[in-house]
């Protein structure tokens, strides 16, 4: 019941076509924290086409463009989030090796998930498969509104989601070893197709025709050598025409010739070393990021020493027991890395909290400074999605992304008021009648009034069976 | 990685065999010392250390039997650089006195250092690498403890109670070594298990015995993979052979059979009838042998290229595994756990078996097949001129830490001092192919020794120095 309640609220919230506007927008802003320079003080940001056309202090609007006066508020680049999970019908897939998967089958656009994205002011989202899989599905940034994932879509192969760490039914080794098999096979079916290919036997092309792959497209006609760095090579690839590789190898072939990116994550320190090994043998080491558990920064000289960025994807400290001594130590995950120079961004999906300011202010309170910890949200992430030239920061060119701010993004107190995407402004909390709702209890329209009982599934009371948990006199006994 | 050579000692006797030893893929014939050995997967393992020392030693215990008095060692780059009476000291060097020194101690049948989950897993193949599975960053504590006790490298396995448990490694004790400095070999031997009580209660008589078939069906499969890479490597020889021969015969017939074919068409038109071409004919290039990295780890288990590890403890069960493994003549069985051993000591002896005994002081949690184990097992079987290995039992880290105290209380019933010595040391580092690095006090070899003051395996001694990969790790004051 309750969730026809949610949904019927978030339809509210998202159809609210009012808010949208033409990708046309000027915001004068109190304040403009722009992430790449100094604040400006009573500046204007003018979106046009969606993109930021001028971002200062003394601007010129045009005369026809709508003006968005905000000058009681803060802007403020979206935050960015690197990875994440969430926002998926189902985030994890059975199939051990799966990257012929795409999350925009799965991809929910009326989840939740999104519609707080808007309030936690995230405005960008790699979307990537969860950590339950040895080689998963491809993922793909998203911007957390629309009613399409088209709509959505910001780009759409940001890489293949791989984990070090068990999924269920497995243990570190045979993780380990389905990781390895997956590239040996890859290895061997190529090998394969070009010896049968030599061998003047071409059933991959009538298997491609069967199976109704794309075979006349210039990519998929062409013929290439393998390219990339991995310690291993296929001679005479370029006699088999792209089209005809199997579908769940082509994808993987990508990751070897480092045409996509990959995440890589790993649940325990010991799994860095298994993850780099991989990537480095197979040739895809320079288009990795690894996404981290907290206990990960027991392996960040490794990681240093690999030259990748991580995406912290859990509790910013890590507490652990001495077994010796039984004492607790506390180890804040961030500052390990940035001592090594590893490049890191914050992610918000773990259970202390949902959001990325607060994982920017954590850091900010474990003495770190304003600067990096509000890049480790904005500029950084943009930098590893390779979207370091579209999102993060307020700069001329940059999509006119803007959250405008009830005070500084990382004090506690502050809201966020609207969210401008690509110069359209698809959150007002002014009309978020969800918030209003939880904050001030203000009842939505139509909704049965606060106290009032649900109705009754079972006719007579006899019938109604009790939930509590019977009491087992025999539970104590050994 | 690159090809190990074989301890065999049992010379392959078969024509069959002898001639696949002809072939380059086999290793070389028994018989052979050891000449070149696996190192770890990346990098070069522990020769780096800068740390250099010289050891004024009271006695040095070379190897088992072989003892020098007031000698002095020079440990450096990793491994013991000189030995001798007149061995000089480099200026500023630092210097160690000790009564005794000897190799450090080896457990061939480790559960310390390495990921839980994989020790547990029941779902090991033959070609899961425990190399995986270890974890450089966890059990800290317990591995200095290990060194402490004089005991400097373990043999440890995933899968310790799977039917096949995979691939065993060698690592160094050492918690401050990285992976790739803590591996001594990554693949030492390949293990199994027949007839243990796993979860449920144990087996019945038949299934037991069912396991016995597999595991020869497993080297039977194994044998099967090399022969036909072996059949298919010899064809493709004969193939291009012949192929090169037919041509040049070709080339050489080639103005007679233009001749003859100019004839028959002159005389086609003449006859006014259709000129018929000769029919060519060729043998079928073979084919390769698709890829399987379990059976290529049978295979290697199969031809002694690695040892084959067998937990099994019943006479029954001793007894029908020796049957069915005596026609795999390069096989190298160690038996692990071997309860009731005793029943088959002269198969053992005939055969060249060694045994590789748990001598455990109580356990609380015994399974079935470990009841009527009892201390004196090692000193039976040792005086029925059995080899035995001494190890911990591959299922509590901690216990390795209690090897020696293990190995005392084994010769407290029975096993000579000097045999538990050698199976602490030598002994297990040939039966692991470790030799070359591990086991004596010699030239050339990896640094992992102890200075004693007294005898070693007394209750009265202790360890003062430890040396692990030329670093000194234990002194008095740590």
């Amino acid at each position: 019941m309750r969730s026809t309640i949610q949904s019927a609220l978030a339809l509210t919230l998202l159809a609210a076509p009012l808010l949208a506007g033409d990708g046309r927008l000027a915001i004068r802003a109190g304040k403009i924290i722009t992430q790449a320079g100094e604040a400006i003080i009573d500046g204007t940001i003018v979106i046009e086409n969606g993109r930021i056309t001028a971002v200062g202090a003394e601007v010129e609007v045009p005369w026809d463009v709508e003006v968005l006066d905000a000058t009681h508020l803060t802007a403020f680049p979206g935050f960015v989030e690197a990875h994440g999970n969430r926002g998926m019908d189902r985030p994890n897939e059975n199939i051990d090796v799966a990257p012929f998967l795409n999350i925009r089958d799965s991809i929910d656009p009326v989840n939740f998930y999104f519609e707080d994205s808007l309030r936690w002011g995230v405005t960008t989202i790699n979307v990537q498969q969860g950590a339950s899989c040895v080689i998963g599905g491809q993922g793909m940034v998203v911007k957390p509104f629309g009613m399409t994932v088209e709509e959505m879509l910001v780009r759409p192969a940001s890489g293949i989601k791989l984990s070090a760490s068990p999924k269920s039914g497995k243990s570190r080794a045979t993780q380990a070893q389905a990781l390895r098999k997956a590239f040996t096979e890859l290895e061997h079916y190529l090998a394969g197709l070009v010896q049968k290919q030599k061998d003047g036997d071409d059933s991959a092309r009538r298997e491609a025709l069967y199976q109704g792959r794309d075979l006349d497209s210039e990519e998929a006609r062409e013929g290439r050598a393998q390219a990339g760095s991995a310690a291993w090579t296929v001679a005479d690839l370029e006699l088999i025409p792209r089209g005809e590789i199997d579908e769940k190898q082509a994808p993987l072939l990508d990751l070897v010739e480092g045409r996509i990116p990959a995440w890589f994550y790993c649940g325990a320190p010991m799994d860095v070393r298994v993850a780099l090994e991989v990537a480095r043998k197979n040739g895809f080491l320079a288009q990795t990021t690894l996404v981290l558990a907290s206990s990960c920064w027991k392996a960040a000289d490794e990681i240093a020493e690999a030259g990748v960025p991580v995406v912290l994807s859990a509790a910013l400290m890590h507490i652990e027991r001495d077994p010796v001594t039984g004492e607790e130590i506390e180890t804040f995950v961030p500052k390990v890395f940035k001592e090594k120079g590893v490049r890191y961004a914050l992610a918000s999906s773990n259970q202390s909290t949902q959001s990325l300011w607060f994982q920017a202010a954590s850091c900010v309170a474990q003495g770190m400074s304003r600067a990096e910890a509000l890049a480790a949200v904005t500029t950084v992430p943009a930098d590893i999605l390779g979207l370091g030239k579209r999102v993060g920061s307020l700069e001329k060119g940059k999509d006119g992304n803007v959250l405008l701010l009830s005070g500084d993004p990382l004090s506690v107190t502050s809201f966020v008021e609207y969210v401008v995407l690509e110069g359209s402004t698809v959150y007002d909390r002014s009309k978020d009648v969800r918030m209003r709702h939880l904050l001030e209890g203000e009842t939505p329209e139509g909704t049965a009034p606060a106290g009032s009982e649900e109705p009754k599934v079972h006719e007579h009371e006899d019938e109604v069976v009790t939930e509590e948990e019977p009491v087992d006199a025999g539970e104590d006994k050994e | 990685m690159s090809r190990r050579s074989t301890f065999n000692r049992v010379a392959p006797n078969r024509v069959a065999l002898a001639a696949l030893a002809a072939l380059s893929i086999i290793a070389a014939p028994a018989g052979a010392e050891p000449a070149t050995r696996t190192a770890p997967d990346d990098g070069d393992p522990a020769a780096e250390s800068s740390e250099q020392y010289l050891i004024n030693a009271g006695r040095v215990i070379v190897r088992p039997g072989e003892v020098l008095e007031n000698v002095r060692i020079l440990v450096r780059g990793g491994s013991i650089a000189a030995l001798g009476r007149d061995v000089e000291a480099p200026e500023g060097i630092e210097e160690i006195s000790g009564a005794v020194v000897c190799a450090g101690f080896i457990d061939p049948w480790s559960a310390l250092g390495v990921d839980a989950g994989s020790l547990r897993d029941q779902r090991t193949e033959p070609a899961t690498r425990t190399a995986d599975a270890i974890d450089v960053h966890g059990q800290r504590h317990l591995r200095r403890e290990a060194l402490r006790a004089g005991v400097v490298a373990a043999r440890v396995q995933a899968g310790g109670l799977a039917r096949v448990g995979g691939v065993g490694a060698v690592v160094r004790l050492n918690p401050d070594l990285s992976a790739a400095e803590a591996l001594v070999l990554p693949d030492a031997v390949l293990a199994m298990s027949v007839g243990l009580s796993r979860g449920g209660g144990a087996m019945d008589v038949f299934d037991r015995q069912g396991e016995v078939d597999r595991v020869r069906g497993a080297l039977d499969s194994g044998l099967a993979y090399r022969q036909n890479e072996v059949e298919y490597r010899y064809d493709l020889e004969e193939w291009e052979k012949a192929m090169a021969e037919k041509e040049a015969d070709l080339e050489k017939d080639f103005k007679k059979a233009k001749k003859d074919r100019d004839k028959g068409l002159a005389k086609a038109e003449e006859d006014d009838k259709e000129f018929k071409e000769k029919k060519y004919k060729e043998d079928k290039k073979p084919r390769k042998p698709s890829f399987d990295s379990n059976k290529a780890a049978l295979a290697r288990a199969a031809h002694g290229e690695l040892p084959l590890v067998v937990q099994v403890h019943r006479a029954a069960e001793l007894r029908e595994l020796l049957k069915a493994t005596a026609g795999v003549d390069r096989l190298r069985l160690v038996l692990a756990g071997a309860t009731e051993a005793e029943s088959v000591a002269e198969t053992l002896v005939e055969r060249r078996v060694s045994v590789l005994v748990a001598p455990s002081l109580a356990r609380s949690d015994a399974r079935d097949e470990w009841a009527g184990a009892d201390l004196g097992l090692a000193g039976r079987l040792e005086q029925a001129g059995v080899e035995v290995l001494l190890g911990s039992g591959g299922e509590t880290p901690d216990l390795t830490r209690d090897l020696p105290l293990l190995a005392a209380s084994a010769v407290g019933h029975g096993l000579e001092r000097e045999a538990a010595f050698e199976a602490l040391t030598i002994g297990a580092a040939r039966s692991l192919d470790v030799a070359d690095q591990l086991g004596t006090v010699e030239v050339g070899k990896s640094a992992d020794i102890l200075v004693l003051d007294g005898a070693p395996l007394l209750g009265t001694t202790s360890v003062q120095y430890v040396f692990s990969a030329g670093r000194l790790v234990v002194t008095p004051q740590n």
